[in-house]
């Protein structure tokens, strides 16, 4: 081939140059800490297990058993002060409860191919469990699982139908019942009975979330409604300043999100005079004035319960190994949500009725119970119906009281 | 009420009609990108096309950010930010200038550096608070009924623009400093004649300009966004680029520009708050779709109007 | 190449347009010029300085994160290279990367700036992923896989056409329309996966319905990658061959050495200006349609993300020489697998490749030409 005198030679001497590095550089072992220290205010350590080492029994068998190396792929940055930085305080949790166990983590790995290449080189450097925490992972996920049947998957953020292997489950929390809890709040804070959510695009994830806002503030009070603004970005500072002033000239006075990075909205709700309903993190030093309360993830609990029942050899044919979704209803493990602490607005009568929605989701009434009508009138749930786990997993329409336009859907 | 009236007419207290609404957004969104096609002017009238405005505007938000939260002043940031623009600019400018790299190639690579940097040192400030640039409303002129809210209710930052865009187009078209920077994006081989150096003048311009990005990406973060986040310019830094040729490298026109692209990003947030049916993924094409419309209007102005040697080694 | 290395004798100046005074590149004959001359030698020199100081300054950067240098860059070097997962993984990133980088070479010989390769690679995803929909089961593969390739041209084409459109009616800077289009490729193809083209029985979640197994490009085992990177290579030697032995290639070279001198000697310039980008639109394409077939199956937002800003820099690397462009963009490609490694063996974070792609580019482009490019 033509060696050119630019690029040709160049990359030959570029391979030379790396073939020296190499051979310097087998001698001297990598030894660098893994461990990071959160940066926000994730929950402390909580009680998570024994401590000790996490090793598996003698004679256990499985995927992931005898796994010393577990991998962690984010598809943002692990300090988005967000979604994705909750999920990273979940694995120093687990770091915690197994400091015996390596952890490999691959931050900001978009939801393309990419992620097989991460995990890939992560099973490649010897783990056998990989945590895949975006729900665009699921599909790739599933692929892999198929490809390492020694390697136990768990795809975070979605479920999937028709159910999983033996070595892959899916888990999320049903956040969508504290942010129906935070849309009480919400609608007993308003004054003009009109509450602004910001969001990134149409998922059901998020579309869960903005109806069950909704529905929780229209069970206190049937005149608020809430208008939701898709910002087409999940961390655009300057859209989500942009879109919080929007909403709060529009007339919101209170302003709840689903976004991966959190900060400036509750930020510019706060200097607006706005109230705020957080999401993914306890975020009440950012509003202290205006802070309602929010949803909070506590990963750490569970993963390291799945890590356990993995390493165990209990995990195929396990409780976890399947469409595992943790909401208050779970009592086997701690739940990986949780209402955040209520700010100094927040009046007792309002705690009080939180409250009572909380032990009414506790007691099994899904605030997806019939009748829910969409924005057009139609009917979605029926009276005294529940919504199924595959209906809430691809839900794609805005209930009555959301003023917004989604893509039109079955 | 016609309906027509009903879209500036103010309802409640913080609560404009429509079009006032999508101007203020326009304003205070607009000037991030408008600090930065003020600084790719000065470059570009120097000859030098510098992609990495993006890049110098990234690290303005980081460096502005961090000293915002580290001494509780945001002008100590502005600062900061200005000076953080400038030393990327210099890379560009001296890839660019002395080792005659190619002008876009060495953009690109100088963003993707920024990238890199501020994500390797922009962690530990992802939940920093921050006393950040707070609105500061001028007295008698933001209470004139429409243009005070539009105009008069925003950060500091936005008025220095206010200033600083008339005093560019001063300093470049009726400075001799300015003459001399055209010059070298004109005929800098001229320059020489009169023992000048045009390399000089267009690494003094590139750098000037970076500042300038630099003190965007500070507006960005301490006034606007009030936070850092990885990657927070999201290609507004791309967008001056081409809002300097949209305006035919004049500030003034520079300055419309910016808050016609504003006004673009803002539309859809007004849109959705107002009620109206959108289809999302248009209006975020939107702000590019102008730009291309706009470009194609003003094509037969413009025709002449680039620095001759635009993007020429010197 | 194992042949003894036969120096020609230099006539430089023989049959040499005045414009370029470096022999015409991309010969296939002598496949080796090496011409071992002080300087050659002192050139070679140079570049090697220029890549160890790229590599030591981003070794000291990493020591002052306490990371040892020495192993970071071993385990890049096992990850990408002496891996065969990892070095399949280079080639399945290398073959979009080389046909968005041709996308901005062969505008480029006609004097054209084209950006837009980022997005003429997702319109060409998007077409072929359009397609492979309509196609379902009724046609599977080559038939298939020929249908998507060309509606991934077609597309691709058409997005670099409209720049060229833009350019030659409306006077519009193609470095710029191209640019914006990128922007409003990747918001049609989120406009189609949101709404008319998600998967019905995919959980509503953004992608298109998955492609089935048949319709994906073959793999070469012994790559452990896709044919992907034989249709690029392919694409390599044709645009070679266009470039330096067809009329249309010199007609572009004239055109985009000087416009005016092609207008008088009564070459159609609009003409050109248009194929050009076409065919680079094309290529993009293309790339957007092998990443597409080989290795996503899926129409998702921020599919190839970056792909066509990588190629556009592997172009500018390779000074749009096309044989260069395929070891620029293999250079490309490694450095960015490289960046799991840097994460997971050295754990540093994700930006860290982002410095080491910068450098190691500053390091490529601050090296002087003698040819302007």
């Amino acid at each position: 081939m033509y060696l050119s005198r630019t690029a040709g030679k160049t990359t030959a001497l570029l391979a030379i140059l790396a073939l020296a590095a190499a051979a310097c550089g087998s001698s001297t072992a990598s030894t660098t800490n893994t461990t990071t220290p959160t940066t926000a205010g994730g929950p402390a350590t909580t009680a998570t297990g024994t401590g000790g080492a996490c090793i598996s029994p003698a004679g256990a068998t499985g995927p992931g058993v005898g796994a010393t190396t577990i991998g962690f792929i984010y598809v943002g940055s692990t300090s988005d002060f967000g979604y994705n930085q909750a999920a990273h305080a979940g694995s120093d949790q687990l770091k915690a409860a197994c400091p015996n166990i390596k952890i490999l983590e691959a931050a900001s790995i978009p939801e393309t191919s990419d992620m097989v290449t991460a995990a890939e080189q992560m099973i490649g450097q010897g783990a056998k469990i990989i945590f895949s925490t975006s729900y665009g992972y699921k599909d790739y996920a599933v692929t892999l699982a198929g490809k390492h049947p020694d390697v136990a998957f768990l795809q975070q953020g979605n479920l999937i139908t028709p159910p999983v292997g033996p070595n892959i489950n899916t888990y999320f929390g049903d956040v969508w019942q504290t942010v129906y809890l935070g849309g009480i709040a919400a609608a007993k804070a308003t004054k003009s009975n009109k509450l602004g959510f910001i969001a990134a695009f149409p998922i059901p994830q998020t579309l869960l979330n903005v109806d069950a806002f909704e529905l929780g503030a229209q069970s206190v009070n049937p005149a608020v409604t809430t208008t939701v603004d898709f910002t087409g970005a999940w961390c655009d500072p300057a859209k989500q300043a942009d879109a919080t002033n929007s909403l709060i000239g529009g007339g919101a006075d209170v302003i709840s999100q689903h976004q991966d990075c959190t900060s400036t909205i509750i930020k510019t709700a706060e200097s607006k005079g706005a109230y705020t309903v957080g999401y993914h993190y306890d975020a009440q030093s950012l509003a202290p004035q205006g802070w309602l309360t929010g949803s909070e993830w506590q990963w750490g609990p569970l993963y390291t319960s799945m890590v356990k029942s993995i390493l165990a050899g209990t995990f195929t044919g396990g409780k976890f190994n399947t469409n595992y979704t943790a909401g208050f209803t779970s009592t086997d493990v701690a739940s990986p949500l949780a209402l955040a602490p209520f700010g100094p607005s927040v009046t007792q009568a309002t705690k009080d009725l939180i409250t009572a929605a909380k032990a009414k989701i506790l007691s099994g009434t899904s605030p997806y119970t019939g009748p829910i009508t969409d924005q057009s009138g139609t009917v979605r749930i029926a009276a005294g119906q529940t919504a199924t786990a595959d209906q809430l997993s691809s839900l794609c329409y805005l209930v009555k009281g959301v003023v917004g336009t989604v893509p039109a859907c079955k | 009420m016609t309906p027509v009236l009903a879209l500036f007419t103010p309802k409640g207290q913080h609560n404009y009609g429509l079009i006032i609404s999508i101007l203020i957004g326009a304003v205070a969104g607009g000037t991030s990108i408008l600090w930065a096609a003020l600084g790719e002017t000065i470059s570009e009238r120097a000859g030098v096309i510098n992609v990495g405005t993006e890049g110098c505007m990234l690290v303005g938000c980081l460096a502005a950010f961090a000293t915002a939260v580290k001494t509780g002043n945001p002008w100590y940031g502005v600062v900061t930010g200005a000076a953080a623009g400038a030393a990327l600019a210099a890379v560009h400018a001296w890839m660019v200038v002395y080792r005659k790299a190619n002008q876009l190639a060495t953009g690109l690579v100088v963003f993707f550096l920024a990238i890199g940097i501020t994500d390797l040192y922009g962690t530990s400030y992802v939940s920093s608070e921050v006393h950040g640039f707070k609105n500061l409303a001028i007295p008698g002129l933001s209470k004139i009924p429409w243009i005070g809210p539009i105009l008069f209710n925003h950060d500091p930052l936005v008025y220095l623009a206010y200033v600083a865009t008339p005093a560019i187009w001063w300093f470049l078209f009726r400075s001799r400093w300015g003459l001399l920077i055209r010059t070298a994006g004109e005929k800098p081989e001229s320059l020489v004649a009169y023992g000048l150096s045009p390399a000089k003048i267009r690494t003094l311009s590139v750098i000037a300009g970076g500042a300038l990005a630099g003190v965007g990406g500070a507006q960005l973060s301490t006034a606007v966004a009030l936070s850092w986040a990885e990657n927070m310019t999201v290609g507004r830094g791309f967008i001056a680029v081409a809002l300097v040729i949209f305006a035919a490298w004049e500030p003034m026109k520079v300055m419309a520009g910016a808050f016609l692209f504003g006004a673009a990003i803002t539309l859809g947030s007004q849109l959705q708050v107002h009620g109206y049916k959108v289809n999302q993924f248009l209006l975020d094409a939107l702000p590019y779709l102008v730009t291309i419309i706009v470009l194609v209007a003003l094509a037969r102005k413009r025709k002449n109007a680039a620095p001759e040697a635009l993007g020429m080694s010197l | 190449m194992t042949a003894p290395v036969v120096t020609p004798p230099e006539t430089p100046t023989v049959a040499e347009p005045p414009a370029e005074p470096e022999n015409p590149y991309g010969r296939f004959g002598p496949l080796v010029k090496w011409r071992p001359t002080t300087k050659t030698a002192r050139s070679a020199g140079r570049i090697l300085l220029a890549y160890l100081a790229a590599l030591v300054i981003f070794g000291a950067f990493v020591a002052l994160r306490h990371i040892n240098p020495l192993s970071m860059y071993h385990s890049i070097w096992t990850s990408t290279i002496t891996n065969r997962y990892g070095f399949g993984q280079v080639l399945v990133r290398t073959s979009p990367f080389i046909l968005a980088a041709l996308a901005v070479s062969v505008p480029a010989r006609a004097g054209l700036i084209n950006i837009g390769g980022e997005g003429q690679l997702v319109v060409g995803a998007t077409a072929a992923g359009g397609v492979a929909l309509a196609l379902g089961t009724h046609v599977t593969g080559f038939p298939a896989l020929l249908l998507m390739a060309l509606a991934g041209m077609a597309a691709g084409a058409l997005w670099a056409g409209l720049a060229a459109v833009l350019k030659l009616a409306g006077n519009v800077s193609e470095a710029i329309s191209t640019l914006l289009l990128n922007y409003i490729g990747a918001d049609v193809l989120a406009y189609l996966v949101y709404g008319p083209w998600k998967d019905k029985s995919g959980n509503g979640q953004p992608a298109s319905k998955p492609l089935p197994k048949a319709d994906y490009l073959p793999t070469i085992g012994i790559l452990k990658a896709h044919a992907g990177i034989i249709i690029a290579l392919v694409a390599v030697i044709v645009v070679a061959w266009a470039m330096n032995r067809t009329k249309w290639g010199f007609a572009l070279k004239v055109v985009g050495g000087n416009p005016e001198a092609g207008r008088r000697s009564g070459l159609a310039v609009a003409g050109l200006t248009l194929s050009a980008m076409l065919v680079g639109g094309a290529l993009a394409g293309l790339g957007g349609m092998v990443q597409f077939s080989g290795l996503e199956g899926q129409l998702r937002p921020g599919l190839a993300a970056t792909y066509g800003y990588l190629g556009f820099l592997a172009s500018w690397l390779a000074r749009h020489r096309p044989y260069r462009v395929a070891l620029a963009a293999l250079l490309i490609g490694a450095i960015s697998v490289a960046g799991n490694s840097l994460e997971l063996s050295s754990h540093l974070p994700g930006g860290a490749v982002d410095v080491l792609m910068a450098l190691v580019l500053l390091a490529v482009l601050s090296q002087k030409q003698a040819v302007k490019a």
